[in-house]
């Protein structure tokens, strides 16, 4: 039975409810509405009220360290000094040592004038006083309400403290991130250098910045009364750090190396020089000295034209420093051996009507091709390259490297030129078996050399050994695949003739290292005069050897442009024993115990 | 809630009566016209579930107040250690920065060199087996092969003119100021051309 009594305070009930929910579904539109919808509005009214912050994470920029991790360049903070003219110009309130406002006797707040505060920063930042006063005095003058004048950029952590610890209200600070490069120059020609902005502008700084650059994060936060951060309300997009970039170059080799190429350029009255020193294993740069070479820390203080690498930059056209490589043809594709001979005056002309001349007049004498080495004949190389066509000769010198690049993706790199063998005309025939009308660069001269006392094997040269991202996780560089050039015997063969020349050579008594079998080749490079010709009496001299020879470590390579106190490549050769004596001590390479087998010179 | 709980109020006051309703907890039919409400005392309620319901809503808000109390101490002491932390990295910065560049090369060439110590020339090695000497086998000359202080050529901004440890006359772009009768007076190592001296032992 259902009467209005009984209806009555049921329906009430349905009422309340109903009541109830429509209040509910109302809170949770508008709950989805400030949570959702509209979200992002009410986020940047509390942001434009200042109640919630958000500050950029930066992150620091990779350390660049040697092939022992020990640290090239590293990143650190400077400090932007910046002042409020329109308040410093008003001075500061007289503070005693709780902070407290000191009062006069008449009860008014004792002011400290502009010019003595100028006093107190100038005492910390080492600027003139009266500069400082005229920094604030100026910007006043000019416009008194200017909020923003910089006082002094890039100041050390410690001056910053001593400036923060005057406790002008005024001053403000903004952190750099900054480089800096604990061994000054050591290597500076290969790590370059960042500008003040911190952007990369030259070495590896720049040429590796994607493993250097670290990425910003940022954080999110809302603020309470007196600054602090509300618990629970940070959220944080953590920045990453740069990698870690190691290098092949060794730091204590390589000062070794710039002081000595620097006192060795000096000496020699040569334009510039460079050391460059190769693992023969593994084709990676121990060393890579040059005059002159800029310190990191202070770019400006160097030439604009001495502050990235030279060595890097130049080629030239090697002279005899390629003659092994003609050698090294014949012996594979005419069937000489060291011990063939030739018939070989000191000027000769061949039946195309060109005509090479040796660097020294000589009676007529049968070399062999080891003698042509030793002695580094012209004449003879000619007559041994001309046993092979010159298509195939173009290959090999193409295998070894001439007109290539070197593969260490250096900036600016040189143009390199190796003409194809069908355009060579009759002289350049005979001129490419010593070495001239192509160019190469330093690193490669070493790799042909790195090639000879490895096995017939080229490594490809490098720079850098690897980059340890923050996570742990280490990229090594793609380099090209280790590349067999010439035969193992052929190898064998060339590096016992390039003994020879250290122990029968002309240099050999400057050079030798007692106890330690050697190999290597000098080169006195003609320099174009840009004219179509060469200088007079000029060159590009070069001495480069491995050691020790019975099982090949290390190759060196030393050149100098433009020596005039010894103008041909005997200039190189206390340089060259100097830098490679010091390798085979750095890295404890024992002495041979055995001698060099003596090759025939004439036959 | 309330109502439901009034409803069993109600049918435990009148059985006979199938009645519900919350102001009604005995009702009797007043002609056909409609419901007569009789005035009746209220039936207490049970004080238990008052006590219990306002002790929790204490306790919940009390345990929140003393976990915003924690909190907010927590941020407060987080902001102090913070700028402990801020500190110690600026004492820290300022220490690299005095320290920076002491450990390299040139630096502590100039140092070795300073005290008239040489960079040697070509190694001599002494095999054990036997005691020959491998290399040259006469006494190293006491030229330096370089002049790491003399003619220090590689430079270091973060160290110039800072007084080298073994001679606080001179730094890196100073050059020596040694004693050079001092250096020429420093006699020689002996010979070792026949090797080292070694003890006849057995």
């Amino acid at each position: 039975m259902t009467t209005r009594a009984t209806r009555s305070p049921r329906r009430r009930t349905v009422v309340a409810l109903a009541v109830v929910l429509v209040v509910l579904v109302a809170f949770v539109v508008r709950l989805v509405d400030i949570q959702i919808v509209n979200a992002s509005q009410h986020v940047a009214d509390a942001f434009s009220k200042g109640m919630q912050k958000t500050s950029e994470l930066e992150g620091a920029r990779g350390s660049i360290v040697d092939t022992n991790g020990k640290p090239l360049a590293t990143s650190m903070l400077r400090y932007n000094v910046a002042i409020d003219p329109m308040l410093a110009a008003k001075g500061m309130s007289l503070r005693d040592e709780n902070g407290a406002v000191v009062k006069n006797d008449a009860g008014e707040a004792e002011t400290v004038t502009w010019p003595e505060i100028a006093a107190r920063i100038a005492d910390v930042t080492g600027q003139d006083v009266d500069d400082v006063r005229a920094i604030v005095d100026d910007a006043y003058a000019k416009d008194p309400k200017n909020r923003y004048q910089v006082v002094k950029r890039l100041v050390s952590t410690a001056e910053f403290r001593k400036l923060a610890d005057l406790q002008i209200p005024f001053l403000s600070f903004e952190p750099v991130a900054s480089r800096s490069y604990p061994d000054g120059a050591v290597g500076g020609n290969i790590i370059g250098f960042v500008g003040s902005d911190g952007q990369p502008l030259e070495g590896v700084e720049k040429l590796q910045d994607s493993c250097l650059e670290p990425t910003s994060g940022s954080i999110k936060y809302q603020l309470g009364a007196n600054g602090v951060t509300i618990p629970g309300t940070a959220v944080e997009k953590p920045a990453v750090d740069g990698g870690t970039l190691k290098l092949t170059i060794d730091s204590d080799l390589q000062w070794y190396m710039q002081q000595l190429i620097a006192e060795e350029t000096q000496r020699y009255q040569a334009n510039w020089g460079g050391i460059l020193v190769m693992e023969v294993a593994t084709g990676k740069i121990r060393a890579l000295a040059e005059t002159d070479t800029v310190d990191p820390n202070d770019p400006g203080a160097s030439d604009s034209a001495d502050r990235g690498s030279r060595l890097l930059r130049f080629s030239f056209e090697p002279g005899s420093t390629f003659k092994p490589v003609t050698a090294a043809t014949a012996i594979e594709q005419a069937g000489v051996t060291p011990e063939t001979t030739v018939t070989v005056p000191d000027r000769m002309v061949f039946d195309n009507g060109a005509v090479v001349n040796d660097s020294e007049n000589h009676a007529t004498q049968n070399l062999t091709l080891n003698g042509g080495l030793v002695t580094s004949s012209n004449v003879a190389m000619s007559q041994f390259g001309a046993m092979v066509d010159p298509q195939t000769r173009y290959d090999y010198l193409k295998k070894f490297g001439a007109g290539q690049q070197d593969g260490l993706g250096w900036s600016g790199e040189p143009e390199r030129i190796l003409n194809p063998a069908d355009t060579w005309d009759n002289q350049t025939k005979y001129a490419t078996t010593f070495g001239q009308a192509f160019t190469v660069t330093a690193v490669q001269v070493a790799n042909a050399y790195q090639t000879f006392a490895n096995g017939g094997v080229r490594m490809p040269a490098s720079l850098v050994e690897s980059c340890t991202k923050p996570d742990g996780h280490v990229v090594t560089p793609k380099l090209a695949k280790p590349e067999r050039v010439i035969k193992e015997e052929t190898a064998k063969e060339v590096s016992l003739m390039l003994e020879n020349v250290f122990a029968q050579g002309t240099l050999a008594d400057d050079v030798a290292l007692p106890g330690y079998r050697m190999g290597g080749k000098t080169g006195t490079a003609q320099i174009s005069d840009g004219h179509g010709g060469y200088k007079k009496n000029l060159y590009f001299t070069s001495l480069v050897g491995f050691a020790p020879a019975e099982d090949p470590k290390y190759v060196v390579l030393t050149v100098f442009d433009e020596p005039k106190k010894q103008r041909m490549s005997s200039a190189n050769r206390s340089v060259f024993k100097k830098a490679m004596a010091q390798v085979l001590t750095h890295y404890r390479v024992m002495p041979s115990g055995s001698e060099t087998p003596l090759l025939p010179v004439t036959g | 809630m309330s109502a439901s709980a009034l409803a069993t109020t109600a049918i435990e006051t009148a059985p006979d009566e199938v009645l519900l309703g919350s102001a009604a907890p005995s009702l009797r039919p007043v002609g056909r016209s409609g419901v007569g409400i009789a005035p009746q005392p209220r039936r207490r309620p049970r004080r238990a579930f008052g006590v219990i319901a306002v002790v929790g809503a204490l306790a919940i808000a009390g345990v929140q107040m003393g976990l915003s109390i924690v909190t907010t101490q927590g941020a407060f002491e987080v902001k102090d250690l913070t700028s402990q932390q801020r500190d110690a990295n600026y004492q820290k910065q300022i220490l690299e920065d005095e320290v920076a560049g002491l450990s390299s090369p040139q630096y502590l060439a100039a140092n070795a060199s300073a005290l008239g110590l040489v960079a040697g020339g070509e190694p001599s090695y002494i095999r054990l087996s036997d005691g020959k000497t491998l290399g040259p086998t006469k006494g190293a000359s006491d030229t330096s092969s370089v002049q790491a202080l003399s003619r220090a050529a590689v430079s270091n901004a973060l160290v110039a003119g800072v007084p080298l440890v073994t001679d606080p006359e001179a730094s890196l772009d100073s050059g020596a100021s040694l004693d050079k009768e001092l250096l020429a007076n420093t006699p020689t190592p002996p010979s070792i051309t026949d090797g080292l001296p070694t003890p006849d032992t057995h």
